[in-house]
């Protein structure tokens, strides 16, 4: 037996949560892809979003986005790091979408636009059809292992879906009837996103929050493990951005705002948000901008409807 | 023999952008440069309160990100008349040079340097087909390891960006009245080691491939040729009410060098989709019409009296006497480098004008003007922010990019604006060589179309200016 079915066959053992050889399987083949050095296939669609994912993506720093390239996922296809380019790329799409099918991740990077059947975006053409973003993640969406998606709007829609939302953009998980792993953030964390393929490869699926994002990412709110949560705590509060206090009373989303910048930051560890003395904006929300809007009003205050049970400071509201 | 040939998806550059080219006897005679995707910023940016600008506004790019928050920036300051203090003009210009070399260090490394270098047969880069392959195997061998090295050199020039600004892309601290990050000895002097990695990088390894990559394609600085119409904003803006900048603005036009006057830029949508509204109830507005015929872009055409104009660090460096040359696809490669080159000394010297004190903001809150136009150049050449308020809101909100110059579609005219005139008249040696020789043409312009269809004129006014 090849290697390969042999894996394949386990899987579909997998599948059945019941099963006990399953259980003790699973480890040991996972363990076994690490040692044998397989990566994860990988095709990667950009949709619409400002491209800032694929920028962030490259600011991994162990492993550097190189590394990432060369020992964790074959990127067989994306708009933006590929060196194929027209009629070969299309080949290459092709080409992977047969070749790994029911194995590859797809990786959406935007929102797809559904208005007048998703022309607002046309991921590439022929001379006798333009495949838009909306055709392109149905398709792909129904041969991938995984869909991940990379960003808030592939996530929920994001800014590109913000009101007044005039080309019906939405996140990918609301046209695809399938598991969707959501790894939202504006842009995302590069680890977030790494982090994820590295345990689709190595562990398997991750836990998943409500919103279809790891715990081991969005779990805790950035309020809970905020470096100011004593100025919260003792109610000193930022009168003016630069401030060293709590940014609650200057609009940020903090409580309300899943994600581990605290103590993950950016870049290298150099900063993040709040330490920069500015709020939290909530760019991983599942309503982010709108919910956020006004960014710099205190959160009770920004949408009174939404927000009501957030009356004022001292009040947890999730983990 | 006449053949229309469709170059899509153009890769390695940020957004989505198509080509369809008319090849009639091995010389290209017809191209029309598309972009495909459209978000509709201009909407989303109405009815919400204008400090909202700077993080909204940043969410329309992500390579350029900074720049938008940049010129938003300068808006709001207008706005509120506020005063930036000496430190937060250099923080703000530190900052803004992070962005320009991760900017500029990944569009010739990741983004153009598969156009001239083999990369290695594995994913990312299968299916390369580069049919014009020139280096020697030991010179090719080193330029795909810098290639490797260019991600850790711009992600470098991003950490020192999150050090004063809090993350990236889509950075907190660069805001209205000044930056909210205090200038510390050890940021400074963690910046300070980034930099001196990073200028290593682009002493030994940028502008060296640079200059072997200029040698080998030397054809290149006689083909893709624009008509040489230079335009700029100038660039990073000094002084307490940010009047100053280091490099100049400029208008060249037929060897004549001039100041800008914004009154003369004009928008036109005959190849767009969009069409003008004119339902009598309302005010004429602008609408997405996807299916318009004739049109073949989400870019509008955007003119300088009556004139296509190229935009990008070609025509910084020519306008400020920095280099001169032509305007083809080598020149804009090369003044792209020598630009880099630039800035890493300047960003030095800033770093080491900074005095350790408070985080450097100053906002006002009083609004003394509802009507605001800015400008500055970012990493593709100008953008102009505009905006109308009323009680604290955004009425209106208008954005002209650099890649709107660079790839505007044919106007009512049928003239031709940069890149479809720098494609126009291209010898193509061989079939097989096409898509080598539009790629490498294209991507000099370092097009960004995430950009690019934001072009926010929801009134569809006659002139840009209020």
């Amino acid at each position: 037996m090849q290697q390969k079915q042999f894996v394949s066959l386990c899987e579909n053992w997998l599948k059945n949560p019941r099963s006990p050889l399953s259980k003790k399987l699973l480890p040991a083949i996972e363990q076994y892809r690490l040692k044998t050095g397989e990566k994860l296939p990988v095709i990667w669609v950009e949709t619409s979003d400002s491209g800032d994912n694929n920028i962030s993506f490259l600011n991994t720093s162990a492993p550097d986005a190189g590394r990432v390239f060369r020992k964790i996922i074959d990127l067989l296809y994306s708009n933006t790091f590929m060196a194929a380019q027209g009629p070969d790329a299309i080949r290459l799409l092709q080409y992977a979408a047969r070749q790994y099918q029911g194995q590859f991740t797809l990786v959406v990077e935007g929102a797809i636009p559904i208005k007048d059947n998703g022309v607002y975006n046309i991921i590439f053409k022929t001379r006798d059809h333009s495949y838009t973003a909306l055709e392109m993640v149905k398709w792909l969406g129904s041969l991938a292992k995984y869909v991940v998606a990379l960003g808030t709007c592939a996530s929920f829609g994001g800014p590109t879906a913000a009101r007044p939302n005039i080309t019906e953009s939405k996140g990918v998980r609301d046209i695809l009837d399938r598991e969707v792993i959501n790894v939202s953030g504006c842009p995302i964390n590069p680890d977030w996103f790494v982090g994820t393929l590295a345990h689709l490869l190595m562990f398997g699926r991750p836990e998943l929050d409500d919103l279809g994002r790891p715990t081991l990412f969005y779990g805790f709110t950035v309020h809970r493990h905020c470096q100011r949560r004593s100025y919260f705590d003792r109610q000193e509060f930022a009168q003016e951005l630069g401030d060293k206090e709590c940014m609650f009373s200057l609009g940020c989303m903090g409580p309300r705002t899943g994600a581990d910048c605290p103590y993950r930051q950016w870049v290298e560890g150099a900063n993040w948000p709040v330490r920069a003395n500015t709020p939290c904006i909530g760019c991983t929300n599942k309503d982010f901008p709108d919910g956020s809007t006004p960014f710099f009003t205190p959160l009770p205050e920004k949408n009174p409807e939404q927000n009501q049970n957030l009356s004022g400071p001292k009040k947890e509201v999730s983990r | 023999m006449t053949e229309r040939v469709t170059f899509s998806p153009i890769t390695r550059l940020s957004g989505l952008l198509s080509a369809e080219a008319t090849v009639e006897n091995g010389r290209i005679i017809d191209a029309n440069t598309s972009s495909t995707m459209f978000r509709g910023y201009e909407w989303i940016m109405c009815n919400r309160k204008i400090t909202d600008a700077v993080y909204l506004t940043q969410r329309v790019c992500g390579i350029c990100s900074l720049a938008h928050g940049a010129v938003s920036s300068y808006l709001l300051d207008q706005v509120f008349d506020n005063d930036i203090s000496e430190n937060a003009q250099y923080l703000r210009n530190i900052m803004y040079a992070a962005d320009f070399l991760q900017n500029h260090i990944r569009h010739f490394y990741l983004f153009s340097l598969p156009d001239f270098v083999v990369m290695p047969n594995k994913p990312p880069f299968l299916n390369q087909n580069l049919t014009d392959a020139r280096l020697n195997a030991q010179d090719n061998q080193r330029l795909v390891n810098n290639y490797f090295e260019a991600i850790k050199a711009s992600q470098k020039s991003h950490e020192i960006l999150v050090l004063f600004g809090g993350k990236a892309p889509h950075q907190h601290s660069f805001v209205h009245g000044g930056v909210a990050v205090a200038p510390t000895a050890d940021k400074i002097n963690r910046a300070l080691a980034l930099l001196s990695d990073i200028t290593e990088f682009v002493r030994g390894c940028m502008i060296p491939d640079t200059e072997l990559i200029s040698s080998v394609y030397g054809d290149y600085y006689k083909i893709g040729i624009t008509p040489g119409r230079l335009l700029s904003f100038g660039l990073f803006r000094f002084g307490n009410k940010n009047e100053e900048v280091i490099w100049r603005s400029g208008v060249l036009n037929e060897n004549k060098l001039s100041i800008p006057d914004l009154s003369l830029i004009h928008e036109d949508i005959t190849h767009s989709w969009y069409e003008v509204n004119r339902d009598i109830t309302s005010q004429p507005c602008l609408e997405p019409a996807p299916f318009k015929p004739g049109a073949y872009s989400w870019i509008k055409s955007v003119k300088y009296a009556h004139n296509f104009f190229e935009v990008g660090p070609l025509a910084r460096m020519v306008i400020n006497g920095f280099y001169r040359g032509s305007t083809s696809t080598m020149d804009r490669i090369y003044a792209r480098t020598l630009e880099t080159s630039l800035i890493v000394q300047l960003m030095k010297d800033w770093l080491t004008q900074l005095i350790p004190g408070p985080p450097p903001i100053e906002q006002k809150s009083k609004i003394v003007r509802e009507r605001v136009i800015a400008v500055t150049d970012a990493m593709r050449g100008t953008l102009l922010h505009s905006a109308i308020l009323e009680n604290e809101q955004i009425k209106e909100y208008n954005i002209i990019t650099p890649t709107v110059w660079n790839f505007s579609p044919k106007d009512q005219y049928g003239n031709r604006g940069p890149v479809e005139s720098a494609l126009i008249g291209t010898e193509i040696p061989s079939n097989d060589m096409l898509f080598t020789i539009l790629g490498r043409i294209i991507r000099s312009f370092d097009p960004c179309l995430a950009c690019a269809t934001h072009v926010l004129d929801a009134n569809h006014k006659k002139s840009v200016v209020f």
